[in-house]
């Protein structure tokens, strides 16, 4: 039950009409109610944090290892279909970019190329 | 150093930026040596991924340790997988990011996409890892081939039925319960009744096979104390046995993942030989000790727990993997892999879950009991309940002579000795039957760590069934036997070269031996 609660704000918050978005959890808060189950609330919240730290996680997101790589590295992530209007400073990766998108990865840093590198001439 | 500028300089020059989009996840949680991953949306069952401890780190930091951790995709879920980790567990955290494994993200000479193992001829005489990575300090072996630890068995039309036999060098189990290469012939008993004395005698003497079909030996030790599997190897090695055996060792120390794929990866190597038209033998000490690492690895995967906790397709592993030994075709080469599970039972109890599963996939069991050890008979053999489902078939024609009714006497005198507490008055027939059962059970018994070549068998027994020990009390023909063989080895070598080679006795071989049999007792009997 508590996943169906879950899965229910989590497609709730989907929809980008806050009015209608807060509509629905009023209501879903008041079936609650009447059903006997706010006990349940805490747990759902609890299940819809792990779901928000999941998506988290997975949002598509650029790095870029100066300030002056962003605009470049922005374009070539939009090229590879990943989208986001600002990349975040990372200088462990000692140049180039890297961008995550749910599960796919493009990572176009030295740090990576260096790691690869040394992989194939040490193992 | 100009070997290793050149080696760089080479790598820079080819090094291009463009590195396509790859499928990765995110450990969502770890525990107990599972990790929950989000993301991984094209993983299969089955496949490897790794975890990767340089991607969040400086590049300092990962250089001080860049090997990834691997792990093994067992779930498949609505919103992620769910992997067991293959090694060290304290090196997997929340959030790391897991790689697919691809032709760029395998390190050279690692391991393929599906769970594989490299295998090869330079395994033989090491001890490795489920994953086949050396653990005997003799650094790396250069196994060359990627085989699939999961490997569908053979169809029924790349087998040949089992005729070849295996000797074991143990005169009761050669003699009643002849095992074939191909085989799968459960050895089944308590704790400490000679279950993997049984096995490693096999082992030892493959020895005395010709080199061109000596088996390779695979002794997979899952779930074993590390000093046990380090006196087992030097035991083997001190009898010359590590020249054609390769150990796989999955300690209790290791994750239950790796003691879950222990097998299956000596399954692995042993196929590869059979494939090359060679016959390997794999022994799975112990398959009890698989069913329990396979239940904790399923109940932490939150699989169903079925009966006595176990999972649902428990009886499935245990087929898949007892399947694969097999005796090929002609076509496909005529190698053999013959399989020795072990199980060990709780107070004797054969029809508890696992024991019953493996009895049922196997071609018959050797039943070690207790009682029978504790009375000194070695190897403990209840031969009442063990079986051979592929019986004379595979015996040699010499064995087969020799042995054909001892298994029905045997049986005989254990009624007739049940029924001997309850009289004290027995008539002469009885008394002679109670005494040749005595003297065969004597002729039977066998230390740990001798076993016999076959000829030496085919003739100890040819004596004990025509008669030739019934002048001596029962108590002594154990020392007698002794003797004997001492004076066959060293009064009638060309006797058993010939038997050997011709693995039947032969007209001329049968009067050669019965002249040496009567020199030999008439000697005795003189002395007593």
């Amino acid at each position: 039950m508590i996943d169906t609660y879950t899965r229910l704000l989590e497609v709730t918050a989907e929809i980008e009409d806050e009015t209608a978005s807060s509509a629905a959890i009023t209501k879903l808060i008041m079936h609650l109610k009447s059903a006997g189950r706010m006990r349940m609330l805490p747990q759902i919240a609890r299940e819809l944090k792990k779901v928000a730290a999941r998506r988290s996680a997975l949002r598509p997101h650029v790095e870029v290892a100066h300030k002056k790589e962003e605009a470049a590295a922005l374009i070539a992530a939009t090229r590879e279909g990943i989208v986001v209007r600002h990349a975040s400073v990372n200088p462990t990766l000692i140049h180039g970019w890297r961008a995550q998108s749910g599960g796919t990865l493009i990572d176009r840093s030295a740090k990576r190329a260096l790691l690869h590198m040394y992989q194939n001439i040490f193992t | 150093m100009q070997t290793i500028i050149e080696r760089i300089e080479k790598e820079i020059a080819t090094w291009s930026p463009e590195a396509g989009a790859e499928e990765v996840g995110i450990v969502r949680a770890t525990g107990d040596g599972i990790a929950e991953i989000d993301g991984l949306r094209n993983a299969v069952m089955s496949e490897m991924v790794l975890f990767d401890p340089t991607f969040d780190r400086t590049l300092a930091d990962a250089l001080k340790d860049p090997n990834p951790v691997y792990g093994l995709i067992l779930n498949l879920e609505e919103d992620g997988v769910r992997a067991v980790i293959l090694d060290d567990t304290s090196k997997v955290y929340e959030g790391m990011l897991v790689r697919r494994l691809t032709a760029e993200s395998s390190p050279k000479g690692g391991l393929g996409r599906l769970l594989s193992i490299r295998v090869g001829e330079s395994l033989i005489g090491r001890v490795v890892n489920p994953l086949g990575e050396p653990v005997d300090g003799k650094g790396k072996a250069e196994a060359t081939v990627a085989r699939p630890i999961e490997h569908q068995a053979y169809g029924v039309i790349d087998r040949a039925p089992v005729h070849v036999p295996l000797h074991t060098g143990i005169k009761a189990i050669d003699a009643m319960i002849p095992i074939g290469r191909g085989q799968r012939e459960l050895i089944i008993g308590d704790r400490g009744t000679g279950k993997t004395s049984i096995a490693i005698d096999t082992i030892i003497n493959q020895k005395s096979e010709p080199s061109a079909t000596r088996p390779i030996c695979i002794y997979v030790a899952i779930g074993q104390k590390e000093s046990k599997t380090a006196k087992l190897v030097a035991e083997l090695a001190a009898r010359g046995a590590m020249e054609y055996t390769i150990i796989v060792t999955a300690p209790a120390s290791a994750p239950a993942a790796l003691q879950f794929l222990a097998p299956f990866a000596g399954a692995a190597i042993g196929e590869y030989f059979m494939e090359q038209g060679k016959d390997a033998l794999v022994v799975y000490d112990d398959l009890s000790k698989h069913a329990v690492a396979y239940r904790q690895m399923s109940l932490l995967l939150r699989r169903p727990p079925g009966r006595e906790a176990y999972p649902g397709d428990i009886f499935y592993l245990h087929s898949r993997l007892l399947e694969r030994a097999a005796k090929l075709s002609k076509e496909k080469g005529g190698g053999s892999l013959t399989a020795l599970p072990i199980i060990e039972t709780q107070e004797g109890d054969v029809s508890a879950y696992i024991p019953t599963n493996v009895i049922s996939i196997t071609d018959g069991q050797i039943y070690l009991e207790a009682d029978l050890f504790n009375k000194g008979q070695r190897p403990a053999i209840n031969v009442g309940i063990s079986v051979s489902r592929v019986g004379s078939a595979a015996q040699t024609k010499a064995m087969k002579k020799v042995s054909g009714t001892i298994k029905l006497g045997l049986a005989q005198f254990r009624e007739l000795e049940a029924f001997m507490q309850f009289s004290s008055d027995l008539d002469a027939d009885t008394k002679k039957r109670i005494d040749a059962g005595r003297r065969m059970t004597e002729v039977l018994n066998q230390g740990r760590g001798v076993p016999l070549p076959f000829a030496m068998e085919a003739a100890i027994i040819f004596a004990a069934t025509n008669g030739y020990l019934d002048t001596f009390p029962p108590e002594e023909v154990g020392a007698i036997e002794t003797k004997l063989q001492e004076y066959l080895s060293r009064e009638a070598g060309g006797l058993l070269i010939a038997i050997r080679e011709s693995k039947e006795i032969r007209e001329e071989s049968e009067k050669t031996l019965r002249e040496k049999l009567d020199a030999f007792i008439a000697r005795h009997t003189a002395i007593a």
